[in-house]
C-alpha cells in the first residue's frame, strides 16, 4: 500500500527572485530519487504539497510545464510562516513534497480549439504550465490568446519568457497595468475591463481564469456578457487545504474537495455550489 | 450462535486476547470511554453508549504520521495485533463503516491506492468488532431514523445480545462467522435464547422515539445554503466544536508538525473541526467561512447534504452524543426537523 503522507525528496537546483520587495521567489526542484522522478507524472493545473520537515506544508501550483522533463517549478510568495522558511531555501538544500495533486486544465478537450488565458499576479503559475504545454504542442490548439495583468511592470512574473513569447508569432501576449507607468507602453487597466477591450471571439474558444479573486469574480461576468458559454470557461481554485487526499475535510466547496474534485472547474460547474463564490 | 454463560465471559475476552489487541469500555473516572483491555475482568459490559467515541482506536485524536531525524523519514511501528472491539453499539458500528468509505477506500479516484489511508487500512481492515445490542436505547438515541435500530448488527462482525443470564453470540459478518465457527466449547445458543433475544428486540424498539423521515434533505438544505434559516439556527451555537469532537462520524483533522526544522521531530495528525475559523482561515487572512453560522452550516450541510451526494448515506447514525454534550443545547435532531420543515 503507497503511503501519500510521506513526502518525496527534492532538491533546490535554482532560485529566482521575481519581484523588487523579493516576496516573490521561483524554485526550480529536480528529484533526489530517479525511482520518484519515473513516477512523477503530471498535468498543467495540478499542485504539490511542499512539506518541510519540522514546518509543515503548503500547496502550490506546478509552474513547470510536463514536457520540461528535468525538473518541477513552483513560485511561491512569502505571506505564512511555512511560505517565510521557503523563503530562507539556498540553492542545493533538500525538501519534501507530495504530489502531483488534483486535477488538471482540459487540454484534450482544448484540442482544435481556440484558447484564451487570462491571469493576474502572481497566480501565472499554472498557467505558464499550460502556455508552455501548449506550445510545445503547438499545432493541437487554434489561436492562443494571452490576457496577463499585473499591479506595475515590475510585478509579472516570468518576465524573461514572456518576452521571449512576446516575440513569437504564434502567441497572442496581451499585458496591463493597473496604472500608467514611466516607461511603459502596454495596456493600462485592470484585467476584466482589458478583456471586455480585446473581446476575443467565443467561436470553438475555451478560457481558463487564473488570478486573485477579485479579478476572477469579476471578470468572470464579462465572459458571459461576451457570450461564453459557461462550460467553456476554467478556472483554478484555492482553500487552506492540509491532507491533499480529500479526507481532512478542509478545502470543500459544497460537495467538491478542492484538492481532488478541483483545483480546476468550469464556470458551470461552479454555479451549481454556492459556497464556490 | 454461540452462548457464553456471564460467568464464563472473562474465559471468552482472555482467548480473544491471545491473538487480537482488545477494545472495550471502561471507566476514565466519571467518564466512559474504549480502553485497550489489560485484565477482562476490569471490562464494565453495563456501561451503555460510551461518552467518547470509539472512533479514536481507529482514528486517534493526535496519531503520528511518521517522525523524522534532519532529513530522514522513520514510520512509527505500531501494535502489529489486530484489533478486537468489545462492546460496540451499533450505532458506532456502522459509524466506523462510514469513516472506512472516506479513509479506507479510494472511493473518489476508484483503483488508485493513493487515496487510501494507510493509517486507517491498517488498524480497520484486519479488526473485528463485537457489537452490543441495545436493550435499553436512550432518550437521546435516533438511530432508527437512519433505517437502523437497537438490535441491527450492520457495520458488526458479531452481534452480542445479553439475555440476562448470558450472552448470545450471533454472527454478522463472513468474517464474525468464521471466527464463530472456530470456536470451541461453547455451547450453541437454545431455542429459550432465541425467544429472549426476539423479546428484548421488540422490548428495545418500542423504547425509540418516533422516527422522522428526512427523504431529501439533500436537496433541501442545498436550497436553503443562503437562507436565513443558518441564522436562526446557528444564533445560539458558540462554536465550540464539542459536538464534532465527540461524534462517532466528524473526521476532519489537522496536521502539524512536532519539534524543530532539521532537528528530531514528528509530523502527527489531530482531530479538527469546522467550528473552528482557523480552520479555512487562509494565510492571506482571508476566511471563506467567516461568521459563525457558516460554519454551523458546514457541518450540518457535510453530514446531512454533501456525504449523501459522495458517498450515499448520512454523516450521522443517531448516536446523540452532540445532543448529550451541546453546552446550548443546540439538539441535531431540532435542527433536522426545522430544515426540512423550513420552505425554500
Amino acid at each position: 500500500m503507497s503511503n501519500t503522507y510521506i513526502p518525496i525528496q527534492m532538491k533546490v537546483e535554482r532560485i529566482e527572485i521575481e519581484d523588487p520587495d523579493k516576496a516573490l521567489r521561483t524554485f526550480d526542484l529536480v528529484f533526489v530519487n530517479e525511482e520518484d522522478k519515473k513516477n512523477f507524472e503530471y498535468m498543467p493545473g495540478q499542485f504539490c504539497e511542499w512539506s518541510l520537515l519540522g514546518l509543515g506544508e503548503s500547496p502550490f501550483g506546478i509552474a513547470s510545464s510536463p514536457t520540461e522533463t528535468d525538473f518541477l517549478r513552483f513560485t511561491v510568495s512569502r505571506t505564512g510562516s511555512v511560505t517565510n522558511e521557503i523563503h530562507y531555501l539556498r540553492e542545493g538544500d533538500t525538501i519534501g513534497i507530495r504530489g502531483p495533486m488534483g486535477n488538471w486544465y482540459p487540454v484534450e478537450k482544448f484540442k482544435g480549439g481556440n484558447v484564451v488565458i487570462i491571469g493576474g499576479g502572481f497566480a501565472f503559475t499554472t498557467l505558464r504550465s499550460l502556455i508552455v504545454y501548449m506550445l510545445e504542442h503547438r499545432k493541437d490548439y487554434g489561436d492562443i490568446t494571452v490576457i496577463y495583468g499585473a499591479r506595475a511592470p515590475e510585478l509579472f512574473i516570468y518576465k524573461d519568457e514572456i518576452s521571449e513569447w512576446q516575440k513569437r508569432d504564434d502567441i497572442d501576449i496581451q499585458l496591463t497595468i493597473d496604472n500608467p507607468a514611466e516607461g511603459w507602453d502596454g495596456r493600462t487597466g485592470f484585467v476584466p475591463t482589458v478583456t471586455k477591450e480585446i473581446a476575443p471571439s467565443t467561436e470553438n474558444t475555451w478560457v481558463v481564469v487564473c488570478g486573485p479573486p477579485i479579478m476572477i469574480k469579476f471578470t468572470l461576468p464579462v465572459l458571459s456578457e461576451l457570450k461564453f458559454a459557461d462550460d467553456r470557461i476554467y478556472t483554478s481554485l484555492e482553500r487552506r487545504m492540509k491532507c491533499g487526499i480529500g479526507k481532512c475535510g478542509r478545502c470543500n466547496i459544497g460537495s467538491k474537495y478542492i484538492c481532488i474534485d478541483g483545483p480546476v472547474f468550469s464556470l458551470a460547474e461552479l454555479k451549481k455550489i454556492p459556497e464556490a463564490f | 450462535m454461540i452462548r457464553i454463560e456471564k460467568e464464563r465471559i472473562d474465559e471468552f475476552i482472555r482467548a480473544l486476547m491471545e491473538t487480537w489487541s482488545v477494545y472495550a469500555p471502561a471507566r476514565d473516572g466519571k467518564n466512559t470511554l474504549f480502553a485497550p483491555v489489560e485484565d477482562p475482568a476490569g471490562i464494565d459490559h453495563g456501561i451503555f453508549n460510551t461518552d467518547k467515541s470509539p472512533k479514536e482506536i481507529f482514528f486517534p485524536h493526535s496519531e503520528v504520521l511518521f517522525e523524522f531525524e534532519g532529513g530522514e523519514i522513520k514510520k512509527v511501528e505500531r501494535d502489529a495485533r489486530p484489533i478486537a472491539v468489545w462492546g460496540l453499539r451499533g450505532c458506532d458500528a456502522r459509524s466506523l463503516r462510514l469513516l472506512d468509505k472516506v479513509f479506507g477506500s479510494a472511493w473518489q479516484k476508484p483503483d488508485n491506492d493513493m487515496f487510501e489511508d494507510p493509517y486507517w487500512k491498517e488498524k480497520y481492515d484486519d479488526s473485528i468488532i463485537f457489537g452490543t445490542a441495545c436493550n435499553e436505547p436512550r432518550s437521546t438515541c435516533f438511530c432508527n431514523w437512519f433505517g437502523a435500530g437497537p438490535h441491527d448488527g450492520a457495520g458488526m462482525d458479531v452481534k452480542v445480545v445479553d439475555t440476562g443470564e448470558a450472552f448470545i453470540l450471533d454472527p454478522v459478518s463472513e468474517k464474525g462467522k468464521k471466527y464463530i465457527g472456530s470456536l470451541k466449547g461453547w455451547a450453541e445458543a437454545t431455542k429459550k435464547d432465541v425467544t429472549k433475544m426476539k423479546a428484548a428486540a421488540k422490548e428495545a424498539d418500542k423504547a425509540m422515539g418516533e422516527v422522522f423521515g428526512m427523504d431529501g434533505i439533500q436537496e433541501k438544505m442545498a436550497d436553503l445554503f443562503l437562507k436565513p434559516v443558518w441564522n436562526d439556527i446557528g444564533a445560539k451555537c458558540v462554536n465550540c466544536g464539542a459536538c464534532a469532537f465527540i461524534c462517532s462520524t466528524c473526521h476532519c483533522f489537522d496536521v502539524q508538525d512536532e519539534g524543530k526544522k532539521g532537528k528530531k521531530g514528528k509530523r502527527i495528525r489531530i482531530w479538527d473541526t469546522c467550528m473552528f475559523p482557523i480552520f479555512t482561515m487562509e494565510a492571506s487572512g482571508h476566511n471563506p467561512r467567516d461568521m459563525s453560522k457558516d460554519r454551523l452550516r458546514q457541518r450540518f450541510m457535510h453530514k446531512f447534504s454533501y456525504f449523501i451526494n459522495n458517498y450515499d448515506e448520512h454523516l450521522c447514525t443517531g448516536c446523540g452524543r452532540c445532543v448529550i454534550v451541546c453546552p446550548v443545547n443546540l439538539d441535531i435532531r431540532e435542527v433536522v426537523r426545522e430544515v426540512m420543515a423550513c420552505e425554500a
